[in-house]
């Protein structure tokens, strides 16, 4: 029988992925996940591409606030960084999409130092709201930078080219995300098991403590901010690409509270919980759509302009239910659920 | 009247709302260290309320106190024990998610209950215009201040002078002691929040009467975010302080930079403040023991 916990090396605590028979697993999944738009009706690849892009920029706000433990409301104003940085350098530049997405990701790695440098100094809710200004800031900037970003009126994205071929289905574009969300899982679970992530959770439990341990605050905090603004700039330009039309109304701060929402109900500090939340609350609007279809139709004729506040209602009361019943999110549900079935029938159903 | 003078003092009065505001930020924290990110929806949600009542009431000026005296305490109560209350102990982080998620129930009810345009406040005391100094002012703005200094010398003398008062500095100082003392700390967050909910409900209809009702009344909570900041989070007259600066901050930059630096220079402030003072121009440091 196997177990979660016996650990004979340190080569086995570390590993990226606790068994081998795992990797056959995940690899049958990622098969499918590249077979869907060649089987699947467009819409779901569509949809499926919506989530692709959220899990990474989850991944990305996760190491921040999952793993290092720095609160950010700020993550709309990375986002917008980066689709903003996309939509210049494909339709003014003509850029091939590789260079654009990694240029993306490094200019708004640099802004993060602009948040960065305060949380030095800063904890908890003075750093919430500090990373909240950030991304007010950021989104009046682009407003007023109108010769550069199209002001309030917004920007078109040319699909430029991907190494020379031209993009121009949505299917192109899954499969880049597609192949950016597995480069991002392995780039941050490399980085969680190694030093780094050892530091960064460190920092986050007590870090104080960490700094008389030797680990480097400044370096580590500004680093921790700069991978996840790195990743959450890529997730922005998938995004730019995707929709093909971007507007300072799709970055507001209920987009920061989504990307929150996400790693709360997936399960902070992990790179699964950051993909399962990306998962529920990437579908959730179009649940409550669905809910609200079938179950209040029958009872009660709604008029078409009040399904906003209803999902919006929807919405609220799934994220307070979550966080009532189900603090620790979903990656710790998933793991409670593994453990019960591989020790079954020995087991109990709680953790 | 000079451009600045005139920037100034409309900065003033702009800045005593985000200081109403900011009070009801700084009160909740002080107390229980959450912030109350649905703020502004609860100043909402009174404001509306009390717009309906004053349409069915002709504009009554004694019920329309009583109303938005009453809603909300029942809002301020409701909030705390329901929702907040079952929180208490889970991660400071867990609790902010709560209320942002609050902020948009609140929201999204108000648009289904009643709508999303903007109405003309029913009574609108203070139509009136007097000048004063060469300053022309609404005397609904005069209110405005008035009550603005009222709140706050009341809330000092509260907190200073009262059994209440003194608790609830003892319950920021120490949680723990406190309940130790016999105190119960629990009705202290209920009262810190019924009374935040009045202040921030005042606020509203203070707002809805100067300009309109409206779902904008919501973004004010946003705005003064960075009084609350400026003045520190645990100080409930910094907050009242930091706002009126602010309001001034924001009005000379809309003035001399251009209107759309107006939205952001509170923010911008914050962030310069916060990079040498971590804790606000008036909040109290924390020393932590190892």
């Amino acid at each position: 029988m196997r177990t979660r916990t016996f650990k004979q090396t340190y080569g086995e605590l570390t590993r990226l992925l606790p068994y081998s028979s795992s990797w056959t697993w995940y690899v049958a999944l990622l098969a499918a996940l590249i077979a869907l738009p060649l089987v699947g009706p467009t819409y779901v690849s569509t949809f499926v591409l919506l989530i692709l892009s959220a899990a990474v920029g989850a991944i990305g706000l996760n190491i921040v606030t999952g793993s290092a433990g720095l609160i950010s409301l700020g993550h709309a104003g990375f986002l917008a960084i980066g689709a903003y940085t996309t939509a210049i350098l494909t339709t003014d530049y003509g850029f091939d999409l590789i260079p654009t997405l990694v240029i993306a990701g490094l200019v708004s790695a640099a802004s993060s130092l602009l948040v960065g440098i305060p949380s030095l100094r800063l904890k908890g809710l003075y750093l919430a709201i500090t990373t909240l200004a950030f991304s007010i800031i950021v989104t009046q900037l682009i407003v007023e930078a109108e010769w550069l970003t199209g002001g309030s009126i917004g920007k078109a994205v040319t699909r430029t080219t991907v190494f020379g071929y031209p993009v121009r289905s949505t299917i192109s574009i899954y499969y880049i995300a597609l192949g950016v969300l597995v480069l991002t899982i392995f780039g941050a679970l490399n980085l969680l098991r190694s030093r780094v992530g050892r530091a960064w959770m460190a920092i986050r439990d007590y870090d104080t403590a960490a700094r008389m341990m030797g680990i480097n605050l400044v370096q580590y905090k500004l680093f921790a901010f700069a991978v996840s603004a790195f990743l959450t700039g890529v997730a922005g330009g998938l995004s730019a690409l995707y929709v093909r039309y971007i507007n300072i109304d799709g970055f507001t701060l209920i987009v920061s509270v989504e990307a929150v929402a996400m790693i709360l109900v997936g399960g902070l500090g992990s790179v699964r919980g950051a993909i399962l939340g990306a998962i529920i609350i990437t579908i959730l609007p179009d649940v409550s759509r669905w809910l609200m279809n079938t179950m209040f139709r029958s009872v009660f004729v709604l008029p078409a302009a009040n399904s906003q506040e209803i999902k919006g209602i929807i919405y609220a009361v799934m994220i307070i239910l979550f966080l009532r019943y189900e603090p620790d999110g979903l990656a710790a549900r998933w793991a409670v659920i593994k453990r019960f079935w591989s020790e079954w029938p020995l087991g109990k159903a709680r953790g | 009247m000079s451009y600045f003078w005139t920037l100034l003092i409309y900065g003033v009065l702009v800045g005593a709302l985000y200081g109403l505001v900011a009070i009801a930020f700084a009160l909740i924290y002080k107390v229980s260290r959450v912030i109350n990110f649905a703020q502004g929806e609860m100043m909402m949600l009174v404001a509306y309320i009390a717009y309906s009542i004053a349409l069915v009431t002709d504009g009554n000026l004694y019920i329309q106190i009583a109303t938005i005296i009453a809603a909300s305490v029942v809002i301020g109560a409701i909030i705390e024990r329901v929702i907040v209350r079952p929180m208490l102990g889970r991660s400071t982080f867990s609790i902010v998610m709560l209320t942002i998620a609050l902020a948009v129930f609140v929201r999204a009810f108000v648009g289904l209950f009643w709508d999303t345009d903007s109405h003309r406040y029913p009574i609108a005391v203070g139509g009136e215009m007097v000048s004063i100094f060469g300053v022309t002012f609404l005397v609904s703005q005069l209110v405005l201040l008035a009550i603005f200094f009222a709140t706050c010398i009341g809330l000092w003398a509260f907190l200073k002078y009262t059994i209440a008062g003194i608790a609830m500095r003892a319950t920021a100082s120490d949680p723990a002691v406190t309940m130790l003392m016999g105190i119960s700390v629990k009705r202290l967050y209920s009262i810190a929040w019924v009374i935040s909910a009045v202040i921030s409900g005042m606020a509203g209809v203070l707002y809805a009467n100067i300009y309109h009702v409206g779902p904008s009344i919501g973004s004010i909570g946003t705005r003064a975010f960075p009084a609350a900041i400026l003045g520190g989070l645990d100080s409930v007259l910094g907050a009242g302080i930091g706002g009126i600066i602010i309001g001034v901050v924001e009005n000379l930059a809309g003035g001399y930079i251009g209107s759309g630096y107006k939205e952001i220079a509170g923010f911008v402030v914050v962030l310069i403040v916060l990079m040498f003072r971590p804790y606000g121009l008036f909040g109290e440091r924390q020393i932590e023991r190892v």
